[in-house]
């Protein structure tokens, strides 16, 4: 096993030193805000996809994901240990197939969800497909403030002319799409989240005054806008209308978010100073904002990468001095396969401390966890070929009957989109498709 | 008239530099059966090898072949194909196809140009900064306000993936409030914490280049303070582990000062820090940091803040003396001497409205109202001044409609004038005028026909390009009346515009990202393979290749000698690491260099790092990127579920040399096609290790073996001879420099129809020696920078995505 109380004690420390990477009055504000979510009798469902890179440890000889019994009361795994206090609400769900033959990593981040392969390109016409939680969004995401969420750890600016060849950047820098031509992109930088929050900082006046300055500005960007469209070309007018749409929708969110948010009155709400130095301190700061949109009811839906394809993060921290890419070409040397091992097994272990948090958040009459499904995995399975057969799914719901281990034949070639299916069925949405799948079921029950 | 003007541009150009070709017809005949004899074997339809056929096409009308001839003159310029070791005509016979084909292609192109319509603009978080510093004297951190841009094609100003989302909507409008209150001097601006940090692997033991003389480590921090009042500095110290602040065993002297001014001196270590450290470590952080903690009250504008320690005289300090330059990481280490680790600014308390006059407040306020009835007059021309420089183009009523209504809201809810033009101003940075670069089609032009942009168009494709910001006042003016479509306007505008400060971007932003640079950060150099890697060196390879590629524009030197040039730039830590004597402290300065290994970007420490893997050198990583930024000839991405290469346990004796795993790899036909021109070109830079030092072993102990055969066949033994082959004729060199940055300053990926005008700007600026400006000009002055493709069907055919040097 591994010592993981090292890292601990650093990030204990960085909170008490004098920079200051926590959130101390996250916890002040949340009555007031949740006052307003408590009231509603059914607690709404709330859902997150959280996704590594770079494949995991899954070869024919040594497979430190996959659990070895299926079916009910399996055995977890090395790398999912860290979940083992809430494996009676966990589900694993293996042999399902991914972008397998195509765009090494970009097919790993871009299939996971929307089970839809990119398009070898980097022009206009990127492409891939609308991915779940955009789906889920146009269903359930009611009247939050933020249909979704998409948060990320990994700045991609430095990735530049380093992506898969003859694909873009594009691919690389998001698991969400809009629709099949747009990716969004994924916030970085707590502060930026967080200002997006709470709109802003100042006091509550400010924030009021802020809220209703924007909308009189969007208004007027609007109406410039539809006298802009007269004067550009066809194919520009395509991105014209893009930006009218989303104008419209900024709109609806600040009317949303005046409703909710502008209800903290008296209190000086003060962002976060940035991105905390360290990789689990930062982390973790993003899913205390996640965990806080959850709980206040700011959104129902996010999506979370807590590194990227390529990543290039070392984690010194658990004994891995090499680069996480570097090292998840293992070429099959038990030593590199170990260390690729602690690196999966760290990143389940943050993802569990979050879950963790949500199980000890009430949420109306039960905990948060209790309404919320977690999926968390990667889009190869075998990073070190870039194979992306038996893609790794580990879901943590509160409503999915959990100790589970789902193993599909992984001969049969069944999309991935067949989960993505069950997994909307219990957000309460029936797809009929979705990617590939043409509506199979992988018996999420 | 321009577009005819532009159009006889190129025709002379190609019938000059052309073969002349009276017997089209029977070349096409004998180069048919040489495609037969030597190609068709993989590409026809059946194997139909990397998506490429030639059985089927039309030697005769090579125009209507266009994209795929362009495929095959890449390959065939980088002797790539037929493949290594399959039998090829011989080098005349190969020449000269190539060079039928080029002409050939080229005389389509210059009779039927297609100038390319790039997408939407919108401005990438780079040039955001940069247009806000130019337009209002102000620097801002843009990722702290706006998500990351995407990229393709190897830049991040790529129009067609600069796509529009609600979050990044968001970001825009969150920037525009910041942005006009931190200009303005809005007094209500929030109190906020600022964290500078110092990276935990940068040696503090020496002086630290631009802080002052007779200190040792710490950082200094511009820090722009928008209002006047009181702000708390606080400073962190770097410390192990288990939370003890290292170094505390000798008394330090650590100062803080603003604009020079000591405004905090404290002694910490010593005695009786030290003697309480091993009880309550927590308790000797707590007085230490407290200790160095100080309200200073300042006036609103930028401060040089330095937090630093005072050297002391005559003692060597104990770091000094470690073994290696990089920190100790020793987790419960509390040895050594300290070091700061991070500052936070915190502020304003008794907030005021500035009391002198900003760089911001002096720009903005270009008039002051003396009394209420002056206040409209002044307004319209503050706004109207700011919205110009914005929009990039004259004011018109609509605007100045608009813009009056918030200045009126502002006025009315802030109480002030001011308040309205800030009001205004945070319009101006919400529209779309500001954020994205709109080009108009002409009124009622046919679809997809050529048409010369507008001079205010041009004028901001020349500003991006060259200063990665809006047009400045003088080259808005020039363009507004006409005078830009003047090719010795334009000359003078460029020259003036090179000689700018502004054009530090082309460095910064064009070869930062061909060259890769940026990717240095995330390089992570195994500590114990390099012990002798720290921060400090990271930053010298950086500031070195910045200053190299700045220094062969400034001084308008043929762009070949970026390759070959006999100097560089290096401080003593870098100087230290090339093993060149004599350089000392840490400021950068020219150097002449006597190693001749060590000459022109393939000697730098940034190729030679960023091509590394962590542990080792990475030979097919530097042939795969000598091809691609140096010769053209990108490679085509390995197929999918490749096997891997088999890594050599760090710690076992059993290692086998990387030339003979590699060897086996290729061993593969389906590897080998790609590897056997890679490798070599890798192994001939072998005598460079992961970081740049020179070695005469490798990792594993073995004898460094440099040589081998490069694609066209001909044998290299080390760096110096891979050199000379790609600068004794550079014309493959001067394509993948001219295809990159006619990328970057399109903002576009290239397409086939843009090969022949790269030809034709390497073939012209190889007349004025390859000067910078040379390539730059021909750059400004070619048909898809001053043109573009109405919309309408056949854009499409030609935005279709394909890249435009193949891949496959």
């Amino acid at each position: 096993m591994i010592n993981f109380k090292k890292s601990l004690d650093r990030r204990t420390f960085l909170r008490g030193s004098g920079v200051a990477v926590a959130l101390p009055f996250l916890g002040a504000m949340v009555p007031s805000l949740t006052a307003f979510a408590q009231t509603a009798a059914n607690r709404p469902r709330r859902i997150g996809f959280v996704y590594v890179p770079n494949g995991l440890v899954m070869t024919d000889k040594l497979d430190l994901w996959t659990p070895k019994k299926a079916g009910h009361d399996f055995d977890l795994s090395y790398v999912l240990e860290p979940l083992a206090k809430h494996k009676d609400r966990l589900t694993v769900v293996s042999g399902l197939l991914g972008a397998d033959g195509s765009g090494q990593h970009s097919g790993a981040c871009t299939a996971w969800l929307t089970d839809s392969f990119p398009k070898k390109t980097q022009g206009v016409d990127v492409e891939a497909g609308i991915s779940l939680d955009q789906v889920l969004a146009k269903k359930i995401a009611g009247n939050t403030v933020f249909p979704t969420m998409e948060l990320a750890i990994e700045d991609t600016t430095n990735l530049v002319g380093a992506c898969d060849t003859g694909y873009s950047c594009s691919y690389m820098n998001t698991i969400s799409w809009a629709n099949p031509k747009t990716p969004l992109p994924m916030q970085v930088n707590p502060r930026v989240v967080f200002e997006m929050m709470f709109g802003g900082t100042g006091t509550a006046e400010q924030r009021r005054a802020r809220f209703q300055q924007n909308r009189s500005i969007l208004d007027s960007v609007l109406e410039e806008t539809h006298r802009l469209e007269a004067r550009v070309g066809a194919p520009d007018k395509a991105r014209v209308a893009d930006y009218l749409e989303n104008i419209r929708e900024v709109e609806k969110r600040i009317q949303r978010a005046e409703a909710r948010t502008g209800e903290l009155a008296g209190s000086t709400v003060a962002s976060p100073s940035g991105i905390p130095e360290q990789f689990p301190d930062h982390v973790e700061l993003m899913f205390d904002l996640l965990h806080v949109a959850y709980q206040t009811d700011l959104t129902r839906i996010a999506t979370f990468m807590m590194a990227r394809e390529l990543s290039s993060i070392a984690y010194p921290q658990i004994g891995v001095r090499e680069q996480h890419h570097s090292i998840s070409h293992h070429s099959n040397n038990p030593e590199f396969m170990e260390k690729k091992g602690k690196i999966d097994q760290y990143h389940a272990l943050l993802f569990s401390k979050f879950v963790d948090k949500m199980a000890a958040t009430q949420d109306g009459d039960g905990t948060l966890l209790d309404h919320t499904l977690l999926v968390y995995g990667a889009g190869m399975s075998n990073g070190n070929e870039h194979l992306k057969k038996s893609l790794p799914y580990a879901i943590v719901s509160g409503f999915v009957k959990g100790n589970r281990h789902i193993q599909i034949d992984k001969t049969k070639d069944r999309p991935v989109g067949d989960l993505h299916i069950d997994i909307a069925r219990h957000m309460g949405v029936e797809l009929d498709r979705f990617g590939r799948s043409e509506g199979g079921s992988v018996g999420l029950t | 008239m321009r577009v005819s003007r532009i159009l006889l541009a190129v025709v002379s150009a190609t019938l000059c530099g052309g073969v002349a070709n009276a017997q089209s017809g029977s070349d096409a005949a004998t180069y048919k059966s040489m495609i037969d004899q030597y190609c068709v074997d993989c590409h026809d339809p059946i194997e139909n090898r990397g998506g490429l056929s030639l059985d089927d096409v039309d030697f005769t009308k090579v125009s209507q072949h266009a994209k795929i001839f362009e495929r095959v003159v890449t390959k065939m310029r980088g002797a790539s194909m037929p493949p290594v070791g399959k039998p090829r005509p011989d080098p005349a016979t190969y020449d000269k196809f190539a060079s039928w084909l080029e002409t050939e292609l080229d005389k389509t192109a210059a009779v039927k140009p297609n100038p390319g319509r790039p997408a939407l603009y919108r401005l990438n978080r780079e040039e955001y900064k940069n247009v806000v510093r130019d337009m209002l004297a102000l620097n801002v951190d843009v990722k702290a306000l706006m998500a990351p841009d995407n990229s393709s094609y190897g830049f991040d100003n790529v129009a067609d993936v600069l796509n529009i989302s609600p979050a990044l909507l968001e970001g825009y409008l969150a920037a525009a409030d910041r942005i006009s209150a931190m200009a303005i001097g809005d007094p209500d601006l929030p109190r906020e914490d600022s964290v500078y940090r110092v990276n935990q692997r940068l040696s503090q033991n020496e002086h630290i280049e631009g802080l002052p003389l007779g200190t040792r480590g710490g950082l200094a921090i511009e820090h722009y303070f928008p209002l006047d009042g009181t702000y708390e500095i606080s400073t962190t110290f770097l410390k192990n582990t288990l939370s003890v602040i290292r170094g505390l065993e000798f008394p330090h002297q650590f100062e803080i000062s603003v604009d020079g001014k000591q405004v905090k001196l404290i002694t910490m270590g010593g005695t009786s820090d030290y003697s309480r450290l091993l009880e309550n470590a927590d308790e000797v952080r707590a007085a230490v940091e407290e200790r160095a903690r100080v309200r200073v009250p300042l006036t609103a504008g930028s401060h040089r803040i330095v937090l630093t320690f005072l050297q002391k005289t005559g003692a060597v300090e104990v770091d000094q003396l470690q073994p290696f330059e990089s920190i100790n990481f020793d987790p419960v280490y509390i040895g050594g001497i300290p070091s700061v680790e991070g500052a936070l600014i915190r502020g304003p308390f008794d907030a005021k409205a500035p009391s002198v006059e900003t760089p911001s407040r002096k720009v903005v306020f270009s008039c002051k109202p003396k009394s209420t009835r002056d206040e409209a007059k002044c307004a319209d021309q503050i706004l109207s001044k700011l919205a110009r420089t914005a929009y990039r183009r004259p004011v018109n009523d609509t605007d100045m409609k608009v813009l009056r209504e918030f200045y009126a809201q502002g006025r009315q809810s802030k109480g002030t004038f001011e308040g309205g033009i800030q009001m205004g101003l945070r319009r101006i940075l919400s529209s779309p005028d500001f954020i994205f670069r709109m080009e108009k089609d002409p009124q009622g032009i046919a679809a997809a026909t050529p048409f010369r942009i507008s001079d205010l168009e041009l004028a901001s494709r020349l500003s991006f390009f060259l200063w990665s910001s809006a047009p400045d006042a003088e080259l808005l003016d020039i363009a507004a009346k006409g005078k830009l479509s003047d090719n010795k306007v334009l000359e003078q505008q460029v020259r003036r515009m090179l000689a700018d400060p502004r054009s530090e971007s082309l460095a910064t932003n064009f070869a930062s990202q061909w060259l890769r640079l940026r990717n240095l950060d995330s390089q992570q150099p195994d500590s114990y393979m390099f012990p002798n890697f720290d921060e400090g060196l990271r930053e010298a390879f950086r500031t070195e290749t910045l200053m190299f590629f700045d220094s062969i524009m400034r001084d308008d030197r043929n762009v070949v000698d970026l390759l070959t040039a006999d100097y560089t730039f290096m401080n003593e830590r870098l100087a230290r690491h090339y093993g060149v004597k004599g350089i000392y402290g840490s400021d950068f300065r020219r150097v002449k260099l006597d190693d001749v290994a060590r000459r022109g970007l393939l000697g730098q420490g940034t190729f030679l790092m960023v091509t590394a893997l962590p542990t080792r050198t990475s030979p097919v990583k530097r042939g795969a990127w000598v091809l691609e930024n140096l010769l053209a000839n990108p490679p085509p991405s390995p197929p999918d579920n490749v096997p891997a290469l088999k890594e050599n346990a760090i710690d076992t004796l059993d290692r086998e040399p990387l030339r003979v795993r590699l060897e086996r790899h290729r061993a593969d036909p389906g590897c080998a096609a790609c590897h056997n021109i890679m490798d070599p070109i890798g192994f001939s830079l072998e005598v460079f290790d992961g970081i740049g030092t020179k070695r005469a072993k490798d990792e594993g102990g073995l004898a460094i073996d440099s040589s081998g055969s490069l694609a066209s066949g001909k044998k290299i033994n080390g760096v110096n001879e891979l050199r000379d082959v790609i600068a004794k004729n550079p014309e493959r060199y001067m394509s993948a420099f001219t295809e990159k940055l006619l990328t970057y300053a399109l903002g576009r990926g290239l397409e086939y129809y843009d090969m022949p005008v790269v030809r034709n700007i390497v073939k012209t600026s190889e007349h004025d020696n390859y000067r910078f400006s040379s390539v730059v000009m021909e750059i400004v002055k070619s048909t898809p920078f001053q043109m573009k493709m109405s919309a309408g069907k056949g854009e499409l055919s030609a935005s279709a995505g394909q890249p435009a040097k193949p891949v496959q």
